[in-house]
């Protein structure tokens, strides 16, 4: 177990490196970079030049590069060219509120989804799992961003329930009511869209479940049909449900651009397309080895959980007698 | 006379499907006795499992329902019970076995906690002794080192293992009838051998009455004291294991212990088969449902139904044929004898 966590971790630090190298390279090789937003028109030559001394875009990209780990490696995720922030300055507060959002919309959509999947599987065809499919339906079908600017125009512009946006108003920065009220529209469009996967998901593996023998006989056993659904087929039944879930985990920091573009959410999906616009580079970096690190996270937690609930998988153990 | 503790009667079947309702089982009647063991053979489809699924009322889950008859159990209807009060029969005092061990068995509990699920619901066993009862039910089914095992997952044992467990499982609250659904076909033969002395040897221990449905003579041979003959979705033939193996009177059960490879014959002469295969539940042939694969139909056979009826002591057929009893086909039959058939299985 210890020998399966070292050799993941090595694994993860080989990743990451190679996620760094190739965004690094990818972002100095799209057109357009920091200068073209930075210059004004008119510059002479010579000014041109030493801004870009300044801003050390002059050396090559590996150097570049190599200079970028080197701070890293002290902690230092470096500062922006805009006003010379510390990238540290602008990132944390935003990864704390997108986990806020996020977190929200996650646990909700699970605590609703899994309990309704495993009704529909248990109804097949009923009422509820066809309402089911049409909620599936909409959340899959319905772009997040047209769908945000709907709740929008009717909850807050025309009845005038909800605030349009932000995360705060003004003044009431801390109050959890305030925040409370912020969040419903945005954990709404999250939510019907993560319910939509979840929940047949959850149906669909149920339903796989509930064919097999051995649900047979626990029947056989004179098991009551809750405990039959809930012990003998859930347990089962969750096992690729968890890895599903596990694998969404990443978007709990890296946030949904979209939906927080249209809600001004000051969260990390907003924060990458500003940056990106604004040719941030240290900042668009420090992003991406963050979500990085969170999809590496992601997948050995899924792996973790999934040797947890299946006594077949064993990790670390080469072609195990899993059946 | 020993009293029935299991009497099937007239039970008719039906399954749902997009074609409308079809019948599974017709008019099927079996009775088993206390201690005895009733085989049900035939054919893959000519509805054996589904009338094993039946009176332990698990059709209900699997899409089909019981559309009349009575499965008399102890003076009671399980036919007509609610779901609910199944519970408490169901794994108490009839039990159940399945062909396939490696898929009866939940992957994610170990065999200890399926052991011992079903002491705690129907005797109230606390957990500690429960699992004491488990290892000693592994013991009794001669599974080697029983406090390691009551630990292990299903996936860590083999196929032969796994029925033991299952067996386990299944008599642990001491059921007074074991329904075992061709509980020795998915496993080879020399572990076939060993789970058929086990289930013999635990019947005369605890004094069960065992359904045992099989499509297989042979094991029908060396377990059964009656034999039920079952073509697509009814009973055929029905007797002493004597009498069916000694004077089949049915053209199927005659073709059917034809068709077993006997040791007399000669080196490369051709395994006896009946013709044709069985009709779809949605497609019966009018009159007799084998008329069409039978050698020796008449006129009569292909027009009226017969019904089950006994023609000599011990032995019922349905057959236009047997109304005559020394009618003409029965001429040139081969004899069986179960002692031939016995041999056979022993020396697999």
């Amino acid at each position: 177990m210890t020998e399966y966590l070292v050799r993941r971790v090595l694994q993860a630090v080989l990743v990451l490196f190679l996620i760094t190298v190739v965004s690094f390279g990818l972002m100095h090789a799209a057109p357009g970079g920091p200068l073209k937003v930075m210059l004004s028109p008119g510059m002479s030559p010579e000014a041109q030049l030493i801004q870009m001394k300044n801003m050390g875009l002059d050396q090559p990209v590996y150097i570049q590069y190599m200079k970028w780990v080197g701070n890293l490696l002290q902690g230092d995720l470096g500062h922006t060219f805009k006003n010379n922030v510390p990238v540290g300055d602008i990132l944390w507060p935003t990864v704390w509120n997108t986990f806020v959002l996020m977190s929200v919309a996650w646990g909700l959509s699970m605590l609703i989804a899994i309990p309704w999947g495993i009704y529909n599987s248990t109804k097949q065809y009923g009422l509820s799992d066809q309402i089911a499919s049409i909620v599936a339906y909409l959340g899959f079908a319905m772009p997040t961003f047209w769908f945000g600017i709907m709740l929008q125009q009717y909850f807050a512009m025309q009845l005038n329930l909800l605030p349009l946006s932000d995360m705060w108003t003004m003044g009431k920065e801390g109050q959890l009511s305030d925040l409370i009220l912020h969040l419903i529209l945005p954990v709404t469009v999250l939510t019907l869209v993560n319910i939509a996967a979840y929940v047949k998901y959850t149906r669909a593996s149920m339903l796989e479940v509930l064919e097999q023998d051995y649900i047979r006989t626990a029947r056989a056993k004179g098991m009551k049909e809750r405990r039959v659904i809930f012990r003998h087929a859930l347990r089962n039944a969750l096992i690729p449900v968890v890895t599903i879930i596990g694998l969404d985990l990443p978007t709990l920091v890296a946030g949904a651009a979209l939906t927080e573009s249209v809600f001004n959410w000051p969260g990390m999906g907003r924060l990458f397309v500003e940056m990106a616009v604004a040719r941030e580079y240290s900042v668009l970096m420090s992003i991406t080895l963050l979500i990085s690190l969170m999809v590496i996270i992601g997948n050995l937690l899924a792996d973790l959980i999934y040797a947890l609930v299946d006594p077949r998988v064993q990790l670390g153990r080469k072609g195990g007698r899993a059946a | 006379m020993e009293r029935n503790i299991l009497e099937i009667k007239n039970l008719t079947t039906c399954f749902f499907t997009d074609d409308g309702t079809v019948k599974a089982t017709d008019r099927v009647s079996i009775n088993v006795g206390k201690g005895q063991t009733v085989c049900l053979v035939g054919e893959s489809g000519s509805g054996k499992s589904v009338t094993s699924l039946a009176v332990m009322r698990l059709i209900d889950y699997a899409g089909g329902f019981i559309q009349s008859g009575n499965v008399m159990f102890h003076g009671q209807d399980l036919a007509a019970k609610e779901l609910d009060e199944m519970m408490h029969i169901r794994g108490n005092k009839i039990a159940m076995i399945f062909q396939d061990p490696m898929s009866a068995l939940n992957p994610v509990f170990t065999v200890g906690d399926q052991i011992a699920e079903s002491l705690m619901l129907h005797q109230n066993m606390s957990q500690q002794d429960a699992f004491k009862k488990a290892i000693e039910m592994l013991r009794m089914v001669g599974i080697p080192a029983p406090e390691v095992r009551v630990k292990q997952y299903p996936h860590e044992m083999s196929g032969g293992m796994c029925q033991r467990v299952v067996i386990a499982m299944a008599l642990a609250c001491n059921p007074e009838m074991l329904i075992a659904d061709e509980p020795t076909t998915a496993l080879d033969v020399t572990v076939q051998a060993q789970i058929l002395d086990l289930l013999r040897r635990l019947q005369k221990e605890l004094g069960m009455s065992i359904l045992l449905i099989t499509h297989d003579m042979g094991v029908a041979a060396e377990m059964a004291d009656r034999i039920a003959v079952m073509y697509a979705g009814t009973i055929v033939e029905e007797g002493t294991v004597e009498r069916i193996f000694d004077e089949p009177r049915h053209p199927y059960t005659i073709g059917l212990l034809q068709s077993i490879p006997g040791f007399e014959g000669e080196r490369g002469s051709e395994l006896y088969t009946i013709q044709g295969t069985i009709p779809s539940i949605t497609q019966l042939p009018t009159g007799c449902r084998f008329h069409p694969r039978c050698p020796h139909s008449i006129d009569k056979c292909r027009k009226e139904e017969p019904i089950l009826r006994e023609v000599v002591t011990g032995q019922q057929v349905a057959c236009w044929l047997n109304e005559d009893v020394s009618n003409h086909f029965r001429r040139n039959q081969r004899t069986n004898s179960v002692a031939g058939s016995k041999a056979e299985v022993n020396r697999q």
